[in-house]
This record gives C-alpha cells, sequence and structure tokens, in this order.
C-alpha cells in the first residue's frame, strides 16, 4: 500500500539571504527576508500563508509573523523542537498539515545571528534539551557540542580505524562545492594539510571539522502537491519524510550506543514511506556540524556498512562526478549554519535543476537530513515530479 | 581619561544545580560516596536521576552506593575552553567511563597520557570538593 503522506506535499518556494559573518540585521529580520524570498519564489503572497514553522528557541514566533507578514488567517503555529533536526523533522509536520487540509501554504524558517548576535556555548543555555549536560557535564568541563560529539568521533576511529584524512576529505569536498555556490561564508579552496594543521578544538575535531558561526537566514514553503503544480516553479514533492529520537535523548554519555541516534530509527521509515532505498539516491544533503556527522550519518542511511564510513567518502565519491555528491551547496562546514535549512533549500535547487555550477546531472531523487540537540534526526526524501 | 581598568571579574566555574530528582545523587558526591538511583519495584539502575523507571514505570526509588571502578568507553581532549573557567586547565583529557555499576560517568581524567588512552583501560572514580556544596568527579588509572 502506498503511504498517504507519500508525494501528497511539494517544497513550492525556497529563500535565503546572503550568508555572512557580521550583519547588522536582527535574526528576525533575517528570517523575515528570506521568507518573502521563498514566498515570491512560489509565486505567491504572504497573505497566502497560513501554517508556521518557525525555528525555536531563537528567532521570530508567530506574532512576529502575523505583524510583519500581515497573514490574515494563520491556521498553525508549531514548534518543533529538535535543535539541527528541525528543519527537516519540520517538513513532515507540515506535510501532514497540508496534506490533511489543515494549512495551504506552511512556511518554515530560520534566521539567526550566530556569529554577530549569540555564540554557540550562549545560545545552548536557552535549550531545555541541555540541562542535563549543564547540570551533570558542564561542571566538569564539557557542554559544547563540538566536545559532546567528539567522544562518539574518537570512539569511531577506535573502534573501525577511521582517521583525520577521512575527517578532512568530507571538509575539503564540501569547500569545493561551496565555491561553486558563490552566497557562502568560506570562498577559499582548503587543503588537506590546512584542515589539519587548523587548531585542535576538541580531540578528535579541528576546527575545520567544525560547522560555520554565521549570520543568515533561510526559508521554504510547504504546499499539498496539487496545489503547488500549478505555482510558479517545477514541481519538487515529498516522496518520503520522518524524524527520530534516540535512547538517552538529553545525555550522550548514557546512550546504550553513540553511534546510533535518531536518524537510524528515522530512516527505513522515510525509505519505505518513499517506497526506495539508498541506491535510489542522486545528491545527499546531510546535516554537518562536524564532518564526522557526515560520515556517521552514511553508515545510518545504508550508503555504507556500520564502520565504513571512512573510506566511503574517499576517492570522490561524494564529490560532484562522484557516485554520491554530498552537501553540493556548502553546508554548514563553508556556506553558513543556517540550522539545515538551507539543505533543504539546495535539494530543492538540485531538483529543480536550477544549481548552476553546482548541478547534478539528471537529479531526480534527493535526501537532506537533520541531527540536533543530543542526538535527535530528521531525514526527507523528495523528488522532481515527472 | 587615565584611569586604569578595572581587571575582568575571574570567570566563575559552571556548577550543577541539583533538583528533586537529582539531590541524593550530588549529596552523595559531597560525602564521597558514588550514589545511584534504582527503581524500588524492579531494581534496575537509572541516571542520570528522573522521576521514573522508563522499565516498569514505579515512581519508587531508592539511591544505593556503587562501586567506583569502571573502563574507558571512550573521551576528547579540550583544547578550545568553551567556558572561560577552563581556559587554564586546557588541554584536558574528559573519559567517558562505563562504570562497573552500569551505568556511565563522564569526568576529568588525571595522571595517564593521551598516549595510553584505550577504551577498555580500567579507572577508579575519586571525588574533588570544589565548594561547600558541590563535590565533582574524576578519573585516575586503578
Amino acid at each position: 500500500m502506498v503511504h498517504p503522506l507519500r508525494d501528497k506535499a511539494a517544497v513550492s518556494g525556497i529563500g535565503e539571504t546572503a550568508y555572512t559573518r557580521g550583519t547588522p540585521k536582527s535574526g528576525l529580520a533575517l528570517q523575515l527576508e528570506a521568507s518573502l524570498a521563498a514566498i515570491a519564489d512560489a509565486g505567491l503572497s504572504p497573505h497566502d500563508i497560513d501554517g508556521l514553522v518557525p525555528y525555536f528557541p531563537g528567532g521570530g514566533i508567530a506574532e512576529d509573523f502575523v505583524a510583519n507578514l500581515g497573514l490574515p488567517d494563520l491556521k498553525l503555529s508549531v514548534f518543533v523542537p529538535m535543535g539541527g533536526a528541525t528543519c527537516v523533522a519540520a517538513i513532515q509536520t507540515a506535510a501532514m498539515a497540508v496534506a490533511t487540509g489543515v494549512c495551504k501554504h506552511v512556511l518554515i524558517s530560520v534566521g539567526r545571528t550566530g556569529y554577530s548576535g549569540a555564540r554557540v556555548s550562549a545560545r545552548l543555555q536557552q535549550f531545555p534539551q541541555f540541562a542535563l549536560a549543564a547540570e551533570f557535564e558542564a561542571p566538569i568541563g564539557m557542554f559544547a557540542p563540538a566536545q559532546l560529539y567528539a567522544q562518539g568521533a574518537r570512539r569511531h576511529m577506535e573502534l573501525y580505524g577511521t582517521t583525520a584524512r577521512h575527517f578532512a576529505e568530507v571538509a575539503v569536498v564540501t569547500r569545493q562545492h561551496a565555491i561553486l555556490n558563490g552566497n557562502v561564508v568560506m570562498n577559499k579552496p582548503l587543503t588537506v594539510e590546512e584542515h589539519h594543521a587548523s587548531r585542535m578544538i576538541s580531540d578528535p575535531f579541528r576546527l575545520f571539522d567544525c560547522s560555520l558561526e554565521s549570520d543568515g537566514g533561510a526559508a521554504i514553503i510547504v504546499s499539498a502537491a496539487d496545489r503547488a503544480r500549478d505555482l510558479k516553479k517545477p514541481l519538487v514533492t515529498v516522496m518520503g519524510v520522518a524524524e527520530g529520537h534516540p535512547e538517552s535523548p538529553a545525555s550522550i554519555a548514557q546512550r546504550p550506543d553513540l553511534l546510533e541516534f535518531g536518524l537510524a530509527k528515522a530512516v527505513p521509515r522515510a525509505y519505505g514511506m518513499a517506497g526506495i532505498g539508498p541506491a535510489d539516491i542522486d545528491v545527499a544533503e546531510i546535516y554537518d556540524c562536524f564532518t564526522f556527522t557526515v560520515i556517521n550519518q552514511l553508515e545510518l542511511l545504508g550508503f555504507c556498512k556500520k564502520g565504513e564510513g571512512g573510506p566511503f567518502v574517499m576517492d570522490g565519491r561524494i564529490a560532484l562526478g562522484g557516485a554520491l555528491p554530498i552537501n553540493t551547496h556548502g553546508g554548514l562546514l563553508s556556506q553558513g549554519h543556517v540550522v539545515g535549512l538551507n539543505h533543504v533549500v539546495e535539494l530543492t535547487r538540485q531538483l529543480r535543476r536550477e544549481a548552476g555550477k553546482a548541478q547534478v546531472k539528471d537529479a531526480e531523487v534527493g535526501l537532506v537530513t537533520g541531527y540536533g540537540d543530543m542526538g535527535d534526526g530528521s531525514i526527507a526524501i523528495l523528488r522532481r515530479a515527472a | 581619561m587615565s584611569t586604569a581598568t578595572a581587571a575582568p571579574p575571574a570567570p566563575e566555574r559552571p556548577l550543577p544545580a541539583p533538583t528533586r530528582e537529582s539531590q541524593s545523587f550530588w549529596d552523595g558526591m559531597r560525602e564521597g560516596r558514588f550514589m545511584l538511583q534504582h527503581c524500588a519495584l524492579c531494581g534496575k539502575v537509572r541516571h542520570y536521576p528522573r522521576p521514573v523507571c522508563p522499565h516498569c514505570f514505579s515512581t519508587e526509588n531508592s539511591f544505593k552506593e556503587a562501586p567506583t571502578g569502571g573502563a574507558i568507553h571512550t573521551w576528547t581532549v579540550c583544547h578550545h575552553p568553551f567556558n572561560f573557567f577552563f581556559k587554564a586547565a586546557a588541554p584536558y583529557i574528559v573519559a567517558l567511563v562505563d562504570m562497573d555499576a552500569g551505568v556511565r560517568v563522564n569526568a576529568p581524567l588525571r595522571g595517564i597520557a593521551e598516549a595510553d588512552l584505550k577504551i577498555g583501560k580500567r579507572l577508579r572514580m575519586g571525588f574533588e570538593p570544589v565548594t561547600k556544596e558541590v563535590t565533582l568527579p574524576f578519573f585516575v588509572a586503578e
């Protein structure tokens, strides 16, 4: 039986601001600017938006959107508090809303001043999901994601022989892709040697294993597929979508397997809904808060076996022209950190064949992941409609 | 203006704020005892402390003293001090340890070189008072 949500929703509009380090604008202003761009891209008016899933905490809430966009009849306002897994998980929420007729057009948006405003350590204080880490791990000197996730990366290296060379490959390829995009924070080539020479943040993570702190906004519109067909841009539908929550969700330290997190639960459901598997994916935008996180997710996504993610990324496989091009826009590592909504924007562009120099030839089906908090996961499989 | 700039205040150590669930754990630490929460019905241990047993859903529980030995599950070496309090200590090793009691503890590791770390290496938890109320764990070789 075909899943009732399969291909019932579409990503009908995409928008981004410039990605920078430094801006006089507020996070809300960036979020609204990207939202207006996405609404225009879809060929809609702001008054057509009747559902909202804004990134939270941090950024605009329903009241801000009604006040700024004059939304005449907002029918749904939802938060999906999953950190970096939020934006892709929000596609599931939005798809349910438009497929059931509760809403016509749902706006998912992020705006953040991650460089010029509150930096990462300060932002985390807002998250109730980090309360356990604040009580048990911050006092002993562990609090930032770079520290908490480093322990999983170290275990992967010890168990499977994964190396800094593998990490570097993810950073270098992502940078190559960023340069093709143009709207990126990091626009100079990166070499393996430069990666290895960058300062250690929390071993095994060096500076160039870590995602950017940047300023910017991104937004997408999710519409019912039958409505989106009549809109401005080529139809890109949501074939499969799922979120997953790991065991010990608020503490990585107590999780039975540090290398199995929410995405492991979401992946079979998303593939099941889409009726496809990893071999059918033409392009993948993988949440890249850290280089190693990409390697780990490639395993959970079934592109390779557990423990083989390091060798998998080598030899051009994940670069444009390779078997599985990933992060064709430069990702969080090189484009900008808008909590992964830029990954959804890029996948939509790829499937519309609007990705310019970074276009994956004949891209028909792609996936995008989210990864956040202490291991929540999300995945959406999108396709270009026939 | 020629007034000297006042020295910035020393950064404060982040301290735990015990909850009604975790108070017994922190009381134990202060007494040099590793106290873990056990379900009163099914007997299973759980950490970090929480109100309901996820195995049998009982809300009845008690804290029992646990052994302080364990083995390295993984580690990181913190170079960048995300909190300025730890700047002077960096780089420092934080070991995640599979305690013999069946839970994990994350704590700084002392007296062992980075090159000597490996999964399974035996460690013992120690107790370091940092304020009158708060004692924090650390690890040394067993």
